[in-house]
């Protein structure tokens, strides 16, 4: 029961939004869409995010009872989500209330910082690891620096005619590989889509009865 | 160990450390620099700003990103709004993302501030966060009818009352969505809307995800592409050089004609005008502080403020046949007798760019050297790693 019903669900919601994409009589394309799937998606919503809030906050009480590894850190969780939750649902959300202010100074900074450490990582990386070991890894190598030039102000100085060969690095061997890539990736997800509403593929399911 | 050995084993904090020099240099000492702007970040531009003072056209911002991707993502979406708020684009914005929220707001309070005629609900509205939950309905039902999809705006408005939804019914007016995002930008709306409404695509992404985008570029599936930084550095040229210029004798806003029909002031992007050399003028990211005119642009520009020549008067200095103005030179009292208007009208005619809309230029000198200083780091490391083997086959 707890597999079939679940399964049930998913092949027939499957079946009626391909129905949905193809067919376009009024019975799907408005009845269905308007009448039904609109309402009940947005009744829905706000549950999947009570969910996830619930989820979070057992799964970081569950880690501080259990004084499991860098437990202390759940602390910060529920300290940041209470707090901000406060400030937005007290204050509102507009420029001037505490809600912004810690979205200014604190999160906006915190995250770029995070962001931005790439460029070290990057930097470190490329000088250890970005040897011209052979016929291909000297291609990209090429590849690279011709488009880093070009992609600066500085570069454009070097030649003016940077910019041509990078865009035209881009526009062909990196979108024909790229194409390649999606095509596969396109044709995967179609068999995998088949094989879960055929009830092929039950792993979404969870394992055990 | 040699040197070239120890050029292999160099610690990595003294790259970090070069790297942090070269990003932290050029950030504090700004230099003019030129952005050559390619193809897709062009017809973004050319797309939206053929919707310049029509009613019946409107364009959607989709900010899906959180803090983490703004400084690449946020001088797009600045440069983008501006673009609207100088040519008279109706906009609107929403999120997927909670996060998201405080961006849009931001980002509407960054520019706004610039623009004080420009108002909520008739030139611009934020539809605020709708949850992803919601995307799929959300997005189909706008293609239908905006204001039933939405329903409110941020500030709890209902759309079908405000100004800016007048002759905006759905994706057949407000035929474009740019979304920014640091990962899948624009693959909803390719999936929902475009199939079915035909709605019109452009994405701004980071530049580490802009390969991703260019087999949809090349379909024609997303009209055009702001990649990383250095898209968003273009995109803030092409508004000063076409959105923002003012000539000397022409208003500043919005000014109807004999006939009552809309006069959008700026100009139409023109390639030729790019490569111009007076375009450099207009792209200068130092500080600009003096307004400099021909005999005929002088009195062009006066002849707008014909009560207010005495002070221009007083301002003025003539050198080598041209009128200077430097406005630094300007006392209260004579800013208080020009009048916002006036002194805000000065003011571009300086060709100053404030700092908020040249971020991205900024940030590409920076990128400039970072870039240099990286390409340097493997050039060196190559020399020593071949430099070594060849001692090694030796031995």
């Amino acid at each position: 029961m707890k597999k079939t019903v679940p399964l049930i669900i998913v092949i027939v919601g499957g079946i009626v939004f391909l129905l949905w994409v193809f067919v376009p009589h009024k019975i799907m394309a408005d009845d269905f869409y308007y009448q039904f799937y609109t309402p009940w998606s947005r009744a829905m919503a706000p549950f999947a995010m009570l969910l996830g809030v619930m989820s979070l906050s057992m799964m970081h009480n569950a880690k501080i009872k259990r004084r499991a590894p860098k437990w202390q850190f759940s602390y910060f969780f529920f300290a940041g989500f209470i707090v901000t939750s406060l400030a937005g649902f007290i204050g509102g959300t507009q420029k001037g209330g505490l809600y912004m202010w810690m979205f200014e100074t604190m999160a906006m900074p915190m995250s770029a910082t995070m962001f931005s450490l790439l460029a070290f990582y990057m930097a470190s990386a490329a000088y250890k690891a970005f040897r011209a070991r052979s016929v291909e890894a000297t291609v990209l190598l090429l590849a690279a620096i011709v488009v880093m030039l070009a992609q600066v102000p500085l570069g454009v100085k070097i030649s003016r005619h940077l910019p041509t060969i990078s865009q035209w690095i881009l526009d062909v061997p990196n979108l024909a590989s790229k194409r390649g890539i999606m095509l596969g990736v396109g044709l995967g997800s179609v068999a995998t889509t088949l094989k879960i509403m055929l009830g092929i593929e039950r792993s979404y399911l969870g394992g055990g009865d | 160990m040699n040197i070239f050995e120890r050029i292999q084993k160099l610690d990595r904090r003294w790259i970090y450390i070069v790297v942090a020099l070269a990003i932290i240099i050029p950030l504090a000492i700004p230099f003019n620099s030129d952005n050559v702007t390619s193809p897709s970040t062009e017809n973004l531009y050319q797309f939206i700003d053929s919707y310049a003072g029509r009613q019946d056209r409107a364009i959607l911002l989709s900010f899906y990103h959180d803090a983490s991707t703004m400084p690449e993502l946020f001088p797009m979406e600045v440069a983008i709004l501006r673009h609207c708020f100088e040519r008279n684009v109706k906009v609107f914005m929403l999120t997927w993302f909670p996060q998201g929220a405080p961006i849009i707001d931001y980002a509407i309070n960054t520019v706004k501030e610039e623009y004080p005629n420009i108002k909520s609900g008739v030139d611009y509205c934020n539809f605020g966060y709708i949850p992803a939950a919601l995307a799929m309905p959300t997005i189909l039902g706008m293609g239908d009818n905006i204001a039933a999809a939405v329903k409110t705006d941020a500030e709890g408005r209902k759309l079908e009352n405000l100004e800016i939804i007048k002759g905006v019914n759905n994706y057949s007016e407000m035929n474009l969505v740019v979304e920014f995002s640091g990962s899948s930008a624009g693959v909803t709306w390719l999936y929902y809307a475009r199939p079915k409404f035909g709605l019109n695509i452009g994405v701004g992404v980071t530049a580490v995800m802009a390969a991703d985008e260019y087999p949809f570029l090349q379909s024609g599936q997303k009209i055009g592409m702001l990649a990383g930084l250095k898209g968003a550095a273009e995109y803030e040229k092409l508004v000063d050089v076409f959105a923002a210029y003012r000539e000397p004798g022409s208003p500043i806003t919005v000014t109807l004609d004999e006939d009552g029909n809309k006069i959008v002031p700026g100009r139409a992007f023109s390639s030729d005008i790019l490569r111009e050399e007076s375009t450099k003028q207009l792209i200068n990211i130092t500080t600009q502080t003096v307004a400099k005119f021909s005999a005929d642009e002088y009195s062009k520009f006066v002849g707008k403020y014909p009560e207010k020549a005495g002070i221009f008067e007083e301002l003025k200095t003539v050198k080598g046949g041209q009128v200077e103005i430097d406005v630094t030179k300007v006392t209260e009292d004579q800013k208080e007798a020009l009048g916002y208007t006036a002194m805000a009208d000065l003011n571009r005619m300086t060709r100053n760019i404030i700092y908020k809309f040249k971020v991205a230029r900024i940030g590409m000198n920076a990128q400039s050297v970072a870039h240099i200083m990286i390409i340097l780091f493997i050039v060196l490391g190559n020399i020593g790693y071949f430099i070594q083997k060849a001692r090694q086959a030796r031995q």
